[in-house]
């Protein structure tokens, strides 16, 4: 039988899944992903949610977010771009000091 | 909703997700993410969200993710591996506080998962339905973040000014 619980428990493990990729991670572009696995978990239970309550706030919170993230994605992935030229690399251990 | 599509996504969804996080070869985070959102799509449609997972599909899959493939093979990423000691000295502890966040996780689920099942109500959402809301209550919010949208273009439009005046000054000392 598929509860709620069943959605809330798949969103909370992609969420500690991302939470490993996040922390552990030394490559820039792949912090980037695992932070799109966060609200992507955040997104399932949403949706969950607003299925379960009857209530439609919870789909158009997960289409701002999806916008939100959207905007996030440009501006890092161009952060990273900028990393490249300066440093050849895109190793985060190598973000050692704040100017270029 | 039949039970066997959902533990069919479920386990397509979180195989992809380990792919992203494990996989060595940024080509290949990519693309699991791209099988990530396809199955987190699939999820939204069995719970009868049909805007939000065809938008899920059309932005994230579409537009967002090839953005990230043409970002990694335009800094050819495989010309620099990672040295296998360098990465495995912190992993363990991020495992760890991995592990922990999934239980406590499951600890907060724990009452959800006796609850009723998701028949109780039937809402369906259809474009017809997101809109209303969306231009009625959601209507400042709507405008707000097309704002946000407009001010994410400025920025990227200065970072890329910033590189190419530096690459000039490069070339020119």
């Amino acid at each position: 039988m598929i509860t709620l619980g069943s959605y809330l428990a798949l969103s909370g493990i992609i969420f500690s899944i991302g939470l490993v990729g996040v922390t552990t991670s030394r490559n820039v572009i792949k912090v980037l992903l695992s932070l799109e696995l966060l609200l992507a978990a955040s997104n399932l239970s949403f949706v969950a949610f607003s299925k379960f309550n009857g209530d439609y706030s919870g789909q158009l919170i997960v289409f701002f977010v999806i916008l939100v993230a959207a905007a996030e994605v440009a501006i890092g992935l161009a952060i990273i771009v900028l990393m490249y030229r300066h440093l050849s690399t895109i190793q985060a251990d190598e973000l050692r000091t704040m100017k270029w | 909703m039949s039970p066997f599509f959902f533990y069919l996504f479920a386990t397509i969804l979180i195989l992809a997700c380990l792919a992203v996080v494990f996989a060595r070869n940024p080509l290949y985070n990519v693309l699991a993410l791209v099988v990530a959102i396809f199955s987190l799509s699939c999820l939204f449609v069995l719970l009868e969200a049909f805007f939000v997972g065809m938008i899920l599909l059309l932005v994230y899959a579409g537009a967002v993710l090839i953005f990230f493939l043409f970002v990694v093979m335009c800094l050819n990423l495989n010309a620099t591996p990672l040295s296998s000691a360098q990465q495995n000295r912190f992993q363990w502890l991020g495992g760890i506080v991995g592990l922990m966040f999934a239980s406590s996780l499951c600890l907060a689920t724990k009452s959800f998962i006796k609850a009723q099942t998701m028949e109780a109500s039937s809402i369906q959402g259809t474009i017809e339905a997101i809109g209303k809301i969306l231009f009625t209550d959601y209507l400042l919010p709507f405008e707000l973040t097309s704002l946000l949208l407009l001010i994410a273009i400025f920025g990227i439009v200065s970072l890329a000014q910033g590189a190419l005046s530096t690459g000039k000054n490069m070339e020119n000392s």
